[in-house]
């Protein structure tokens, strides 16, 4: 009995060490690579004492990368800064559209309420390019192809439903009741939902920002087909940095190290509300 | 409808309120004057919290009119009303502390800083919390939640006072404890109050008079005593009195002396009008007008005591005839063995009879309408 | 109503600011909500159209045309295809996987749970970028994977760069991503199990296997559904992955629905077909996602029932 349990224990063991290794060891690797001088890379076999340098995270932030065919300029910190506005500007829009819808679809019944809400979720399972071809057309007519409005605009069919649907949840968790103490004080219905219902759902709003914040900043196929060059956030920069020639491999590294920091750091962060995040506020963790 | 509540208290017309196709008040009507208190009396679901939130102005769907301190506040949200209420679940600001919480209805009024201090200080102290004013509601027992809230309803002197059902969650000590101050704090406030209760006693103990309420109808408006001495209908009558009433089917029938009824193999004499008579009728006895007897006495019928249950200081028995009929009789001092056999006299003096037909009293004995009027 | 009760004068209702107030609260959204139903009905429009950007003049309402010419086409059945074996096999892997570690995990302990955030990083890491990465690690000259399977006497193994190689290349990738989605969503649904009939059956003394079989999994059935649902969605939609990594190619062994579309319009300028195939692939997960509604309300019920 407690041999058939030592053997147990020891598989799982060896199971568990596999599992970390094969999520973790690409994350480790291409970080590695991303502090190794061009030669140390294209070795073969790698080596185990690799000789460490800031110098690809020096040529990406300052933009100017030298080359055997001469000095390349390099735009990714552009990228980074769209990745950040992009990001940051659409979960604040989606906060401003989301919040009052799923304080109303919470608190109400109304007639058409949970249409609208089912349709916002709808658009978080429908095909990105049915919507994206024809804004292509669109954008052009209206003036918004290749600006930050248009992109945030689009961005909402991310953060709109996660805000909706976490936020809403927390809505109904708190009882109404409270509120309406707060009005029979005598405060006007804004004071109510200002001082009241809000930091009571504080902490879905905040867990709802971060992770739609992630979505955003990990999305790639909208800016891909409505963004040029200029407005691209780090998931097409990257794409086009690997294919442009005459980079070397470390500065791709750093520049992958560098896009999927932010998102890495924030999930760390608000780790006990992905789940909920990612269930869409049907699980809790 | 009298003019000096529609000028100073709460009045209440014709309040409806439907979901969706359910109407769950049917044009409820109430009027109460300054410094008295109305208990709202009825069983769980049958609109008591309802008709409350129509009257706080907390349900958008309600209609009817309510006026209050002679002033029309239909068309007013809850903030226009100036009234205070005690939530079932205190409903308190779970991120403020107890002193922000019961500051808010004077903060709402713009008050100078010190008078509100002043003011929270003075209900703090009355209602005996005037030492957890810094914690938070979370860092508070229930008793203190309970008062929390009611000091928060009471610190503005609102006009009108609605509680609903405030001692419900609170457990039976200091249930026992509020009973017996809120009368006090509630002559002090002299608003309107209206007291939503599923408990008789407590509606007994506070309420200047009681409304019962079932399924979105008054069904009675009346003092206390009157509601526990004439039930207007069976329904009242099984929900008000613990033991409740017996109600025992009979068929009266008229003769010179009285309506004349046959229960238990008794012949019983009532003195009432016999607009009952030949007809399908329920006697009501009140457990506590059962005489107990030891031995045989005439007119007594003999009975088993099938259980005995000590209540509030009381007895309940549940005795058990031959021919196998059961009445709950309750009486005080020492409880006669379960199994032993006793004999019990309905006195005919309280009876009330209802017509089994609509479930309305029909009539009563004689001598309670007078010991009530 | 076939009855109007007789009632007292009309009386007024409250006035019209509350009523409306949930209206006016989601009216923002509701406008955002219609922005993007514009382009969804235009497409559906374009599906019916002969349109292709290089030849405007050419536009002309056709009804099912394209419809016909796509399921004519051996191409179309391909796509169909390349698909579904992407599909079934990352959504069965990636559920069998994260079942497997959710399982493991299931002890709440504290290495246990660092180790359950650590293996957030991959889904947190953009799927654009995680298939750049492992682009770098495939790389035939210096990937170090490249390198390691060389070591086992694997030379010739091309990666992506091979059409026979390429699907499995892809699925990896998308394993590693969302192999963790599983993990996590099964993992707090197996914490989330009540406890007693598992401490019945140790007790009794049932075996491991059983328990597993006849308690385990079918408590675990709404978060298994749920998330393979949730998976499905999103596998079938797959992009970014396989953009990303090769462009839906080598040849056309990659070419998944919307690779495919997206190919047809900014490739062949052709926007009427590729509407018509995104509109295939929208009904597919449209009846999928109704399943999945229904079945994410009543986890949704659960968790706010027992909060």
């Amino acid at each position: 009995m407690a041999q058939a349990d030592m053997l147990w224990r020891g598989l799982r063991g060896v199971a568990l060490t596999l599992v970390v290794v094969f999520f973790l060891f690409p994350i480790f690797w291409i970080v590695l690579m991303s502090f190794e001088t061009n030669e140390t890379v294209l070795q073969v076999p790698p080596t185990l004492t690799p000789h460490l340098t800031l110098q690809n995270y020096v040529a990406l932030l300052s933009g100017k990368l030298n080359t055997a065919t001469g000095i390349i300029n390099i735009t990714f910190l552009h990228n980074l800064w769209n990745s950040v506005l992009l990001s940051t500007c659409s979960v604040l829009v989606a906060l401003i559209l989301g919040v009052p819808a799923a304080y109303a679809f919470a608190r109400f019944r109304f007639r058409g309420g949970e249409d609208i809400a089912f349709t916002l979720l709808s658009f978080r399972f429908a095909p990105p390019l049915l919507v994206l071809l024809p804004l292509t057309l669109y954008f052009q007519d209206i003036g918004l192809s290749n600006t930050y409005v248009g992109l945030i605009w689009i961005y909402q069919l991310i953060c709109l439903p996660l805000i909706l649907w976490i936020v809403r949840g927390y809505f109904e968790d708190a009882s109404p009741d409270i509120e309406y103490a707060y009005r029979v004080d005598g405060h006007s219905w804004w004071k109510a939902f200002t001082k009241i219902a809000i930091p009571l759902a504080g902490p879905g709003i905040a867990a709802a920002a971060l992770l739609s914040f992630i979505f955003a900043w990990n999305n790639f196929v909208f800016a891909l087909v409505l963004a040029s060059a200029d407005k691209q956030p780090v998931t097409v920069g990257a794409l086009a940095f690997v294919t442009a020639s005459g980079i070397q491999y470390g500065i791709i590294a750093a520049a992958i190290v560098l896009s999927i920091l932010p998102t890495l750091a924030l999930a760390l962060y608000a780790q006990r509300w992905l789940v909920e995040g990612l269930s869409l506020g049907a699980v809790k963790g | 409808m009298n003019t000096a509540i529609t000028k100073n208290g709460l009045h209440a017309q014709a309040i409806r309120t439907a979901f969706g196709k359910t109407t769950v008040l049917h044009d409820v009507s109430l009027a109460v004057a300054p410094g008295e208190t109305l208990v709202l009396f009825g069983p769980s679901g049958s609109g008591k919290t309802v008709l409350l939130r129509a009257i706080a102005g907390l349900d958008p769907n309600a209609t009817g009119h309510v006026t209050i301190a002679g002033r029309d506040v239909t068309t007013a949200g809850p903030e226009g009303r100036s009234i205070g209420v005690a939530f079932q679940n205190f409903a308190l600001y779970p991120h403020m502390s107890a002193r922000e919480n019961i500051a808010s209805p004077l903060r709402a009024r713009k008050l100078p800083e010190r008078e509100i201090d002043e003011k929270v200080s003075a209900i703090a102290k009355l209602l005996k919390i005037d030492h957890v004013l810094a914690q938070q509601p979370r860092a508070l027992s229930n008793g203190q939640k309970q008062r929390t809230a009611l000091a928060r309803a009471l610190v503005g002197s609102p006009k009108i006072l609605l509680m609903d059902d405030p001692l419900r969650n609170v457990d039976a000590k200091l249930r026992y404890e509020m009973r017996m101050e809120l009368p006090r704090l509630l002559r002090r406030a002299n608003a309107a109050a209206v007291y939503v209760t599923q408990d008789y006693r407590e509606a007994m103990a506070l309420g200047d008079r009681i409304a019962v309420l079932i399924d979105g109808h008054i069904v009675q408006l009346d003092d206390p005593e009157r509601v526990y001495a004439a039930p207007a209908s069976v329904a009242v009558a099984r929900l008000f009195g613990d033991p409740p009433l017996n109600l025992v089917p009979c068929r009266p029938t008229l003769a010179n002396d009285g309506l004349h009824v046959s229960v238990f193999g008794l012949d019983l004499t009532l003195s009432m009008a016999g607009a009952l008579a030949g007809r399908e009728a329920m006697l009501g006895l009140r457990p506590d007008s059962i005489a107990i007897f030891a031995d045989p006495q005439p007119g007594a019928v003999a009975a088993t005591i099938a259980a005995v249950t000590p209540l509030h200081g009381k007895v309940v028995l549940l005795l058990r005839t031959q021919a196998g009929d059961e009445i709950l009789a309750s009486q005080v001092g020492r409880a006669p063995e379960t199994g032993s056999t006793i004999w019990f006299r309905p006195e005919t003096d309280t009876a009330l009879l209802y017509d089994t037909e609509t479930g309305l009293l029909a009539g009563e004995a004689r001598t309670a309408t007078e010991e009530a009027a | 109503m076939s009855e109007i009760p007789v009632t007292p004068p009309p009386l007024p209702r409250r006035p019209i600011l509350p009523r409306a107030l949930p209206y006016l609260l989601s009216l923002p959204a509701l406008l955002v909500c219609i922005g993007i139903l514009i382009p969804f009905v235009t497409a559906v429009w374009y599906s019916l159209e002969r349109y292709n950007l290089s030849m405007p003049y050419m536009r002309s309402f056709i009804w099912f045309r394209n419809y016909i010419s796509l399921f004519t086409d051996p191409d179309f059945w391909n796509t169909i295809q390349v698909s579904l074996i992407y599909t079934i096999s990352t959504v069965v892997l990636e559920l069998l996987l994260g079942l497997g570690i959710a399982l493991l995990l299931r002890e709440r302990s504290r290495l246990n749970n660092i180790i359950s955030i650590a293996l957030l990083m991959p889904l947190m890491t953009a799927p654009a970028i995680a298939a750049l990465m492992w682009k770098l690690m495939t790389n035939p000259g210096f990937g170090v994977l490249s390198w390691l399977i060389s070591l086992v006497g694997v030379t010739d193994f091309k990666w992506a760069s091979s059409p026979h190689t390429a699907m499995f290349t892809v699925v990896l990738v998308d394993i590693w991503v969302y192999t963790p989605f599983m993990m996590i969503l099964l993992l707090a649904g197996l914490r989330s199990l009540p406890q007693q009939p598992f401490e019945a059956a140790k007790l009794d003394g049932v075996n491991a296997g059983f328990v597993f079989l006849r308690i385990t999994l079918p408590m675990l059935t709404p978060f298994l559904f749920t998330a393979v649902l949730f998976r499905t969605l999103d596998s079938i939609q797959q992009f970014d992955i396989i953009y990303a990594m090769t462009q839906g190619g080598p040849g056309n062994s990659l070419l998944v629905f919307q690779v495919r579309a997206y190919l047809e319009f900014f490739s062949y300028t052709n926007v009427g077909r590729s509407a018509a195939i995104l509109m295939v692939l929208w009904a597919i997960t449209y009846v999928l996602s109704q399943v999945f509604v229904r079945q994410w309300m009543k986890l949704r019920e659960r968790a706010h029932g027992a909060s």
